[in-house]
């Protein structure tokens, strides 16, 4: 097994370098490019409603990003403080613009549900660990 | 890398240049600069997004080209996405953009 980790705290300023750790990780295990974002936006999604949804981008509360790699599956684990939320019982699709707040809504959890194969939520201690698998075959 | 704006209205046309990463920090900048162009330019109908070094896109920027559609569609503004990447163009297809606005890689 081959495992990446990145310890942040939880501030939009960190997104960039998340998927920029996520792109560099991932080049010598997926070549297609369009994959390779795929799998880049799903992290960054996921990473990014703990940070501003879970956290409240209070940078004192931090998370652990760990990518690993098993064979031909990638495996996804966020170390998040905050409660869980139920990331696989969102409604699908979602609707482009709310009609609450006739914003768009629910886009970014879509995109981790549409990419990954699956998704695992629990809550272990004071953490809570999100993980998702991708086959990469 | 940091998103580059530039945009360059010219009579009833507004060409919109994007470099880099449209993603949850920038996309905001994007909206305000689309909407204070909008006002001083009143009379722009169509808006082309030239993609062609738009490396990223999140949920987020995603968002707000549909929040842009919707409140500036609403005046009778045409969009387009022209010279879209492939990494791009499957993250903006999957989230059902293609659908609601012109997108090409041409």
């Amino acid at each position: 097994m081959t495992k990446y980790a990145l310890d942040f705290s939880a501030t939009p300023d960190n997104l960039p370098i998340i998927r920029h750790f996520v792109q560099e990780h991932l080049a010598p295990h997926v070549s297609d490019p369009v994959r390779r974002n795929q799998l880049t936006v799903a992290v960054e999604e996921l990473c990014a409603n703990s940070i501003i949804h879970g956290n409240h981008s209070d940078p004192a509360q931090k998370l652990r990003l760990e990518l690993r790699i098993q064979g031909q599956q990638l495996h996804i684990y966020l170390y998040d403080p905050a409660p869980p939320y139920a990331l696989h019982k969102y409604p699908m699709p979602p609707q482009l613009l709310r009609k609450d707040t006739n914003r768009p809504g629910g886009l970014g959890i879509y995109l981790i549900r549409q990419l990954m194969d699956k998704i695992i939520v629990r809550r272990r201690g004071e953490k809570s660990i999100y993980h998702l698998v991708k086959n990469l075959t | 890398m940091e998103m580059q704006l530039t945009l360059s209205p010219a009579a009833d046309a507004l060409t919109v240049t994007l470099a880099g990463e449209l993603d949850s920090l920038s996309a905001p900048k994007l909206y305000d600069q689309l909407s204070q162009t909008l006002k001083q330019h009143p009379a722009i109908k169509k808006i082309t997004f030239d993609c062609q070094n738009l490396s990223y896109i999140s949920s987020a920027g995603a968002g707000i080209l549909l929040l842009s559609l919707d409140n500036f569609g609403h005046r009778g503004v045409d969009f387009e996405l022209r010279h879209v990447r492939p990494e791009v163009y499957n993250i903006l297809d999957l989230l059902g953009l293609t659908k609601v606005m012109s997108v090409s890689n041409d």
